[in-house]
């Protein structure tokens, strides 16, 4: 049997599609397992899981912006605990990589969530050192080289079996420097990009349209952003790169692998259209199949420039 | 889910009501459920990007209803959905309004928030309920459907904040008076009217069933974007999902002040 043209090997696991659910827009991957059929998917990146339980921001939390929407729901999750037993048995039972995405409010708890998930039944593990609406711990690491390499450092040399990937913040002049303070920690994979920074303002109340002040930007809006940024990081890094931000269709992700990117993750459309991540597998089948192409990381970094 | 436009009627300047046709969705549908509606029909457009939730206002014969106020780009975009065209939606989601059996019942409604109680008045009506519908708006704009509610109520009481429709003031005064007749409450409106109305209900120790509004990204209980408060049983407040655990909530529960 030849291979799928969609399937990829990202740091030794064996993906049967390129297409990953992005963490914070798919839950824990059982709210659409009513709606869509999520053995489809090559995998699923799930909500951030931190140490403790933790309850969020305040309300209101959510902005729709021109061609995307704000967030500042804070990494509102169940802990890294009630994850493992009660989330995670549900999930395993799906035929599809598991991403266990995780953050810490200190290179402790950054090390100590890692550790614990580096002996559970999953795939791979995310760090998400780039949420812009926590004060403490996430973006604080993905803003400042030097905190990005020891959180990084520390949390690889605590685990032995789950590939490390470092999510990455756009909110910083010079993505580059991020993307190689990460590989020479240890990561084995980076994704980019977690949300841009932004506020809306409602001008009757003169109030901001979310209670946290400011929000992450996501949805089409940030593509470009996204796919200048994974651009600059294939030039700099030798680890696969996951290309995030803005992907609606299947073009997109054409366009995120000619940038560099080996792998995708959906985000902001699985709100718009549940069905949204099956289509763009099927449409990329398709596509796959009419430019007769072997695999889609042929195309990976083939932009001409 | 899809179907076809139907009607799209301008009610008054703020507010339409659209009539869609899907069989599908008619057949799962209950009295306080919401469904998401795509406001503009191409795929490849993605502004405005996120589905709008609507309550389900009634259905009848394969058809189902969604009352809407013009507010921004995706119900003026929705105003201008053609009779006959097609449209995207969800299947019906969240919780439903629970019937326990009362006698007789009182419906308390402001402005859109009207919208779920006619079906559920419909429903109600079937079961043997008797119902008396509160209805109260800022202006006689807000005030729709009556037609419709005297099908299946025994006294409608209006009241507007001009007073050009109905008694002047707000829809909790004349709740107030003849609160003890009810074996229930049930309420839809804006968050105020709701309080009010839920302290009137707990003072009387009445049973009180609200339906929140809140903004949406997914409506399938993913992004967390939607979250109410509630305190338990032991006192402790806790965050539930106005998509999936709502909208329909015991208002007693609810914390007004964390709203």
């Amino acid at each position: 049997m030849s291979k799928s043209p969609l399937s990829i090997n990202l740091c030794g696991i064996e993906f049967k599609n390129p297409i990953i659910t992005a963490s914070g827009t798919f839950g824990y991957g059982i709210e659409y397992s009513r709606f869509i059929d999520i053995n489809k998917l090559g995998g699923i990146s799930v909500k951030g899981i931190s140490l403790k339980e933790t309850s969020g921001n305040k309300m209101p939390r959510i902005m729709e912006t021109n061609a995307g929407m704000l967030n500042a729901i804070g990494l509102q999750n169940v802990g890294v605990e009630k994850f493992i037993k009660e989330k995670l048995p549900i999930l395993k039972k799906y035929d599809t990589k598991i991403i266990v995405n995780f953050w810490g409010k200190s290179v402790e708890e950054y090390v100590e969530v890692a550790k614990i998930l580096d002996n559970e039944n999953v795939d791979m593990l995310e760090m998400n050192i780039s949420c812009p609406n926590i004060k403490e711990g996430g973006i604080a690491f993905g803003t400042d080289p030097k905190m990005t390499y020891t959180v990084v450092y520390e949390t690889k040399k605590a685990i032995k079996n789950k590939p490390l990937i470092v999510k990455l913040s756009p909110n910083v002049t010079d993505i580059k420097i991020f993307g190689k303070m990460a590989q020479e920690a240890g990561a084995d994979a980076i994704s980019a990009i977690n949300t841009l920074l932004g506020m809306a303002i409602n001008i009757e109340t003169k109030k901001p349209y979310i209670s946290n002040i400011t929000g992450g930007l996501s949805g089409p809006a940030i593509k470009p952003v996204a796919i200048r940024m994974v651009y600059e990081l294939f030039k700099t890094v030798d680890i696969p790169i996951i290309g995030i931000g803005g992907i609606m269709n299947y073009k997109d992700v054409i366009e995120f692998y000619l940038a560099g990117a080996k792998a995708v993750q959906i985000g902001t459309a699985n709100f718009v259209n549940p069905e949204i991540s099956l289509k763009i597998i099927d449409d990329l089948e398709k596509y796959m199949a009419d430019k007769n192409i072997e695999n889609i990381t042929d195309f990976t970094g083939k932009v001409e420039i | 889910m899809k179907g076809k436009v139907v009607s799209n009627t301008k009610l008054n300047d703020k507010y339409y009501l659209m009539e869609i046709e899907c069989e599908e969705f008619v057949n799962k549908a209950k009295p306080g459920h919401f469904m998401m509606v795509k406001a503009q029909q191409y795929d490849y457009l993605y502004d405005p990007l996120l589905r709008r939730p609507f309550g389900v206002c009634d259905i009848e014969r394969g058809r189902f209803k969604i009352l809407y106020v013009l507010i921004g780009k995706g119900t003026n975009l929705l105003s201008q959905i053609k009779i006959n065209s097609t449209i995207e939606f969800s299947e019906p989601l969240g919780n439903t309004f629970k019937y326990n059996g009362g006698k007789k019942v009182a419906m308390v409604g402001g402005g859109v928030g009207i919208a779920p109680l006619l079906f559920l008045a419909r429903y109600l009506k079937n079961q043997g309920t008797e119902i008396d519908l509160y209805y109260g708006g800022k202006t006689e704009d807000d005030i729709l459907m009556i037609d419709e509610f005297k099908k299946y109520c025994s006294h409608i009481i209006v009241t507007t904040e001009n007073g050009k429709v109905g008694q002047k003031g707000i829809v909790t005064e004349p709740l107030q008076k003849n609160i003890l007749q009810y074996d229930k409450i049930y309420a839809c409106g804006p968050k105020k009217m709701l309080e009010a109305t839920t302290k009137i209900a707990v003072e009387n120790k009445i049973p009180i069933e609200v339906s929140l509004d809140e903004r949406m990204a997914c409506g399938m209980g993913a992004c967390l974007g939607c979250l109410i408060y509630l305190k338990n049983d032991n006192g402790e407040i806790e965050q539930k999902r106005c998509c999936v655990e709502g909208p329909v909530f015991d208002g007693s529960k609810i914390v007004w002040s964390n709203q």
